[in-house]
């Protein structure tokens, strides 16, 4: 019969073979206990201790294989879960609309980063994207002429505004950083105020997560960046690779190449070529347009032609024009043609606002809060010397847990007995120990005061006897044993302590 | 210049964000925790199986319910699902109280409840708290359905104080369980009777947000507020009735349908619970309860042990309050009073038995005393004899 316990270990392959060996020896055993030992129960016993004890190790084994993490290695039962297919209808399909309608009711936020250098067209892009003056643009740029030995301070300004259409109400914030590439030496400090801006961002909000009253908590951490690049019609510069490399891990890059109408089409293709084969090699890391489980054929490939438009040729424009077909669009008139921002033969502007804004602004948001921010948070609390407790993740067992909670309370109950048995034991000790002393205290006294008596009654007997003379000799003697006799009787009494008690 | 043509520009996009979220959800899934209390044999296992159409739990076998009453099994249990209803997926716990308020003695009984409750806010804030938090278990409760017997009279002691502990804890929904065996007027009495102590009492109960700027999701929402507490039926069984298989109760008087508004209140905790409220149950969940715990815990924490201060939730830590722990330290306490008050015995005994030595002995002092005047006395007299010679 203890060979049967041991079968349940079947499941670990690891520990089937010590099973199958204690197993067997519990078979050999069983029977050479049957034929000679002269007490079967002692050895049958050590096997059952052998045999459930593989069986708990199998039952944590299946878990998970390789490592053993410290929670599973405390005894985690596996979870059974039910797994069913619904047909008729139930109704928590409903949730996704629950959530739309609220997410109406709540609007939306979107905070976005444009960095680029000076003259790449950004304000005008942002204006154009949202189809708002978010920047006032300057008819004449201004000219300033900078001192050339000093260094260009690259600044944060922020913008905000809400947009509304159709009653979905959307709080953008654009976060630019003018200054940034001006510099003759831009090794260090272009991008440097750019990364601790986005660092500084992720530390605000983990400081609002981690207070009390999280209720008034403000999202400003920075959900999109979109990087201008130069339309040189080459590839990356030093300071494109070294700020992507600073940032990608931190934000959902998006980078566009500024100005594109001074590129012919060949000119871009060749240009993103060299882009693209540049951010492979240098290990960088863009924000890739997802394909949802669920999407339909028709999402499928709309999203696979606006992930091939990376990096995004944008021309952007706020100046509206008549075109010679008599339509009015968004545009810039050259002596050689109308190129059309609206139109995806002119350039990628709508492929761009429908991964930012259309299809993607909500997903931008999701993978900061759960991969960029998550993994910089990670970092942050472990260099503060905060260390990873993995046993607070293991599934809740109720019976695991009565089993902890009767341990613990157990040693409680332990310690409480111990304790109380000390007192309990000081007590009888010191009461004992005093009625100890009062007896014999009795006892000492009783013997001093019978030993003087005696000695006083010795001494009239001696003066008695004297006067007597010898007459009455006999009947002295038999006197003096009957006092005698007593104190032969309490000898014992006086050594022995705690004799009455 | 730039407003001139607004018409003609294409929309910007942002209206399409709200179908953004929908689709982000729906390939999420969600996750929903609902909790069961109340007495057994209400019907809850019914209940569960009817909602969401399926046999989550098996029923329990009624004749060995009482056959073992002197082990005591675990006070919570957990079932795991996940289901999925057009394509959307739903991982579901049913937290299950069985033996709520079975005992003789139900005192405390809603205790495992709510310390459950306040357990899965603790681990989960504990999880929250580690540097890298992905795949955090959360066993959160969304809802906790309260079972409340269909007695016609009013709510017993027991449902008032557990009620109460719940309330403040998560998003407490109170049942008048099998609703089929009052009439609408006992029905209408009942409930108006229950609102009145839930008022009184000042229970917290879960209220769906009337939205106003949605005039049928307001009236809903109204509609089931003025339903509470919603009186049900289940049935796992299926009745033909005009060719539609219908689930209901079939009695020699009639038929009762589940899904009848008539006959009870099903499809409204339905709706509520799943259909237009499901979402505000999580998010309420998140927002309020699970911060206020967090907020007690972090505040409790620096005023460390003043029992004054969270009195209201001083179960934060757990084993100092389980009655059945507080029995065995009280057993262990009484032990010891007992023990010494045997020992005071002996003692008592002890201090006698000095006195009667005492006693004996001075007796025995006497006694050589009297010897002693006597001989004395002799020696005088034999003085004297010897005076007068």
């Amino acid at each position: 019969m203890t060979v049967d316990e041991s079968k349940p270990a079947d499941g670990a392959p690891s520990i089937s073979a010590s099973a199958s060996t204690a197993a067997a020896a519990a078979t050999t055993a069983n029977v050479s206990s049957n034929v000679t030992s002269p007490i079967p129960g002692a050895s049958s016993e050590q096997l059952k201790v052998l045999a459930t004890a593989t069986t708990t190790d199998a039952s944590s084994a299946p878990q998970k294989t390789g490592s053993v993490k410290p929670a599973e290695a405390s005894g985690q039962r596996d979870v059974p879960v039910i797994k069913r297919k619904l047909n008729g209808y139930v109704g928590f399909a409903n949730l996704p609309k629950q959530w739309h309608r609220k997410s109406i009711r709540r609007g939306f936020s979107f905070n976005l980063m444009v960095v680029g250098a000076k003259g790449l067209g950004k304000s005008t892009l942002i204006n154009t994207l949202f189809n708002k003056e978010l920047y006032k643009l300057d008819t004449v740029p201004k000219v300033n002429y900078p001192d050339l030995e000093q260094p260009v301070d690259v600044k944060i300004d922020t913008v905000s505004a809400e947009i509304e259409e159709n009653n979905v109400k959307l709080n953008l914030t654009v976060i630019d950083c003018p200054g940034f590439g001006e510099n003759i030496d831009n090794t260090d400090v272009s991008w440097k105020p750019v990364v601790d801006e986005i660092n500084h961002r992720f530390d605000q909000y983990l400081e609002q997560e981690t207070k009390v009253n999280r209720s008034t908590i403000v999202d400003n951490r920075v959900h999109a960046l979109l990087y201008f690049i130069e339309p040189t019609g080459h590839s990356l510069k030093p300071l494109d690779i070294e700020f992507m490399k600073q940032v990608h891990e931190k934000v959902n890059l998006i980078p566009v190449i500024a100005r594109s109408d001074t590129l012919t089409e060949k000119e871009v293709k060749q240009s993103k070529q060299l882009i693209l084969d540049d951010i492979k090699n240098q290990g960088i890391t863009l924000f890739n347009p997802p394909i949802y489980d669920n999407d339909d054929d028709e999402t499928v490939s709309a999203t696979n032609e606006m992930a091939e438009k990376i990096p995004f040729a944008v021309v952007g424009s706020t100046n509206y024009i008549q075109t010679p077909d008599g339509r009015t669009v968004r545009g810039r008139s050259y002596p050689w043609g109308i190129i059309e921002v609206d139109n995806e033969e002119d350039c990628d502007f709508i492929k761009l606002r429908q991964l930012l804004i259309r299809n993607f602004m909500e997903e931008l948001k999701e993978t900061t809060a759960k991969v960029s921010y998550e993994k910089y948070r990670t970092g942050k609390l472990l260099k503060l010397g905060i260390q990873q407790d993995d046993s607070v993740f293991r599934e809740f067992d109720p019976v695991l847990k009565q089993e902890e909670e009767k341990l613990l309370h157990e040693a409680k109950l332990n310690s409480m007995e111990a304790q109380m048995r000390s007192i309990f034991q000081q007590k009888v000790n010191r009461e004992e120990k005093k009625l100890q002393e009062t007896e014999a205290d009795l006892f000492s006294k009783h013997k001093e005061m019978r030993e003087k008596l005696l000695k006083q009654i010795k001494l009239l007997e001696e003066k008695k006897k004297e006067l007597e003379g010898a007459q009455s000799k006999s009947q002295q003697s038999h006197k003096q044993q009957a006092y005698a006799s007593p104190q032969v009787n309490n000898a014992p009494v006086k050594t022995r302590k705690g004799f009455l008690r | 210049m730039s407003q001139v043509a607004t018409a003609n520009a294409e929309p910007i996009g942002i209206t399409n964000l709200p179908n953004q979220r929908y689709k982000i959800v729906s390939k999420e899934g969600a996750t929903f925790t609902v909790m069961l209390a109340g007495e057994s044999g209400l019907g809850k296992t019914t209940f569960i199986n009817t909602l969401f159409q399926t046999l989550l739990i098996p029923h329990q076998d009624n004749r060995n319910r009482f056959s073992k009453p002197i082990k005591k099994t675990v006070e919570i249990s957990i079932v795991r699902a996940e289901l999925e209803e057009k394509n959307f997926k739903l991982r579901l716990n049913v937290i299950d109280t069985p033996g709520f308020g079975d005992n003789v003695n139900n005192k405390n009984a809603w205790q495992p409840i709510v310390e459950f409750i306040d357990e899965q806010h603790s681990s989960y804030m504990k999880q929250e708290s580690q540097p890298t938090r992905t795949g955090a278990k959360d066993l959160r409760v969304h809802a906790c359905l309260y079972f409340i017997r269909p007695t016609g009279h009013t709510l017993k002691p027991l449902d008032i104080e557990a009620m109460k502990r719940i309330g403040t804890r998560a998003n407490l929904i109170p049942v008048i369980a099998k609703a089929d065996t009052l009439t609408p007027n006992e029905m209408l009495e009942f409930k108006k009777r229950i609102r009145a102590i839930i008022e009184a009492q000042n229970i917290r109960i879960y209220s769906p947000p009337i939205e106003t700027d949605d005039q049928a999701a307001a009236e809903h929402a109204k509609q089931l507020i003025e339903s509470m507490p919603f009186a049900v039926i289940g049935s796992e069984e299926e009745f033909e009735v005009d060719g539609k298989m219908v689930k209901g109760r079939r009695y020699p008087w009639g038929f009762v349908e589940v899904e009848n508004d008539q006959h009870c209140d099903f499809r409204k905790l339905r709706s509520l619970l799943l259909r237009t409220n499901m979402l505000d149950l999580i998010l309420s969940t998140r927002e309020i309860h699970y911060e206020t715990y967090r907020g007690l815990k972090m505040n409790g924490e620096v005023g460390s042990e003043s029992p004054s201060k969270d009195s209201k939730r001083k179960s934060v830590d757990k084993f100092v309050d389980n009655p059945e722990f507080i029995e065995e330290e009280k057993r262990l306490k009484r032990y010891f009073a007992e023990q010494l008050r045997n020992e005071d015995q002996r003692f008592k005994q002890w201090k006698q038995n000095i006195h009667t030595e005492k006693n004996r002995l001075n007796h025995d002092l006497a006694n050589l005393q009297g010897d002693m005047k006597r001989l004395e006395e002799e020696v005088t007299s034999l003085k004297q004899e010897k005076g007068y010679e």
